[in-house]
């Protein structure tokens, strides 16, 4: 392997390549710039067409297909008729709107209380135990949201649930949290706001941690209040972490499957069935696999915006930051 | 040395306050798993208990559990050994060299990361009926890889683009091969950026429910189907049961925070936010 050091001064044409000419022009011609990128992207290619690509497309051309998994008949060809029904469908509507709605509540929510927190943990780093006081503060991030659904069924159950039992110690009635329909969506919207304000809290330390300490210093220096510290020092420099973090939550929120489909399963009625639930409903439960497919594309456009407009704060941030 | 006033002291104890509350439910999750079935179920809720084991010892001696647990840990460990290699190859193929499209297909494998996952797997199971892939582990392993690629790459490309390409001028000039110059002067620079892909993905295939129950099958379902389907028994929910288990794997995932808190930010942004915490 070490061979190449001395030779490597002169001209590489000439002289190893006599010995083993045939393994080392094979090697060269790999080494090549016009090879070599595509040589390394191969591995990646081959993932994106098997397992991207190829699906994708069979997603797309299903789209136009009524075919149905249970009836046993080969697809259709129905043109936009799978589009039609979809659009005209009110139920995906609701549940469309109430994604969105669930969606802005949760990031609203965990934006507020992540920032308000992220604040609260800006001056920790003599806190006793910080590593550890950290750890579970993220932990609810990282548990599995099967169990966390699941467990908080435990929580809200209206005989056995502790969060009843503080109810009714306060002498209220006890409420089925996710049987009733009024307050399931709310109990829902809770349970995400438990488990991803932690997020919040970590985009908004690293925002507050991307603020030039000079500048905190001048303004300590030149008595500014601390509203106009915020809005103009620190809002100013964290802007752009914290609206990736927002944009990151909104796209994950869209996504918010493993938790309903553990808690309530979209019910009672449809009352927390969220978009992706839907889908999941008609793929894998009617196996109606043409009217999914549309569904899904659907999604795919507006995962494809949500995309495009995370990528545009992106380069927003990096045009910002070559020319401050 | 400044000495401690009680109104840090104040502030310390109110930022544990948060942690502890954020953290009460999997604490509950933890205790419960200690209590006998009566205890989990009783009202007033007991804090007071005499702790027993029984629980753990059924899990353990259970025929599925085992089982499921290994598939757990070899579909995550498998699926993010081969999608780190891979992403890390191309990441550096897109960070050096620019590849027409470049642009174009980072944002091809961000926006099918961002797709809902029931509208990603629906393809992918008729494929795999199709193909015979369903319920085989290379059929998943390679599926979970192929998920975990786009962040990876995304991480690792911010993280290579950082280390100055004089670096590879200096190994071409000293005759090193390519490889060499990938695996010997780039990888080291990019460890943080390989540990923070590494547990990002980790953790999701760990935790992935979906993907495993509709592609997956009896002989390679994970933990967290295993707490959806098996949840029941003898008409009603078996709390002992899931409560040990939960405890069991969660232990993993907190432990990779408690141990690799720096590389968590790095992780769940994609590479696209650095910084301490």
């Amino acid at each position: 392997m070490e061979t190449g050091a001395p030779a490597a001064l002169t001209p590489t044409r000439d002289a190893p390549a006599a010995r083993h000419g045939l393994w080392d022009g094979f090697t060269r011609f790999l080494g090549r710039r016009e090879v070599l990128p595509l040589l390394l992207l191969i591995p990646v290619l081959i993932f994106f067409i098997v397992w991207n690509l190829i699906p994708t497309l069979w997603l797309l051309g299903l789209g136009f297909y009524r075919f149905s998994l249970t009836s046993g008949r080969p697809p259709r060809f129905a043109g936009i008729y799978n589009y039609q029904t979809i659009l005209n469908d009110a139920g995906i509507w609701f549940d469309l709107s109430r994604t969105f709605i669930f969606v802005f509540f949760a990031v609203a929510l965990e934006t507020i209380f992540g920032v308000a927190l992220g604040l609260l943990f800006w001056n920790s780093h003599r806190l006793p135990g910080r590593r550890i006081a950290l750890t579970m503060l993220f932990a609810p991030m990282v548990l599995t949201p099967v169990a966390a659904g699941t467990f908080w069924r435990l929580i809200y159950d209206p005989t056995f649930g502790v969060l009843n039992f503080m109810i009714r110690g306060l002498g209220f009635r006890s409420v089925d949290f996710l049987g009733d329909s009024h307050v399931a969506f709310g109990a829902v919207l809770a349970v995400d706001v438990w488990m991803w304000t932690p997020f919040m809290v970590l985009m908004t330390l690293a925002a507050l941690a991307s603020v030039p300490k000079a500048e905190l210093e001048a303004a300590e220096i030149d008595r500014l209040a601390w509203h106009q510290r915020l809005r103009l020092i620190v809002l100013h420099h964290g802007k752009f972490i914290l609206m990736l973090g927002i944009l990151l939550r909104t796209i994950d929120a869209f996504k918010t499957m493993d938790l309903i489909y553990d808690m309530t399963y979209g019910g009672p009625g449809s009352t927390t069935q969220l978009v992706a639930m839907t889908l999941y409903r008609r793929a894998f439960e009617a196996f109606n696999m043409g009217s999914s497919s549309a569904l899904a594309v659907i999604l795919l456009l507006i995962s494809i915006a949500f995309t495009a407009t995370f990528i545009f704060v992106l380069h927003w941030r990096e045009r910002r930051e070559a020319s401050p | 040395m400044r000495r401690t006033s009680w109104r840090e002291h104040a502030y310390h104890a109110l930022l544990w306050l948060v942690a502890l509350i954020f953290f009460a439910p999997i604490l509950w999750i933890v205790l419960c798993s200690f209590k006998t079935g009566d205890q989990i179920l009783a009202v007033p809720p007991k804090l007071i208990f005499t702790p027993t084991v029984a629980n753990y010892a059924k899990l353990f001696s259970s025929r599925a559990f085992p089982r499921e647990l290994f598939n757990s840990a070899v579909l995550s460990v498998a699926s993010v050994l081969i999608a780190v290699a891979v992403s890390f190859l191309a990441a550096f193929s897109f960070s050096r060299f620019k590849p027409g499209g470049t642009n174009f297909l980072m944002f091809l494998l961000l926006s099918i990361r961002m797709l809902p996952g029931s509208a990603a797997i629906l393809p992918v199971y008729l494929m795999y009926v199709a193909f015979g892939w369903k319920d085989t582990y290379a059929g998943m392993i390679l599926f979970y890889a192929m998920f975990s690629i786009p962040f990876s790459v995304w991480i690792l490309k911010g993280f290579i683009d950082g280390v100055s390409p004089r670096f590879d001028e200096t190994g071409i000039i000293n005759g090193a091969s390519w490889l060499r110059i990938i695996t010997r002067t780039i990888l080291p620079q990019v460890m943080p950026g390989v540990i923070a892909a590494s547990i990002f993905n980790f953790i999701f295939v760990w935790n992935e429910f979906l993907f495993n129950y509709i592609i997956g099958g009896l002989s390679t379902s994970n933990i967290p189907v295993a707490l959806a389907s098996g949840l029941y028994s003898n008409g009603g929910v078996d709390w002992t049961f899931i409560s040990a288990l939960t405890t069991v794997y969660i232990v993993p995932p907190i432990l990779v925070v408690y141990f690799f808190q720096r590389y968590l930010l790095v992780g769940m942004t994609f590479g696209t936010v650095r910084g301490e915490v």
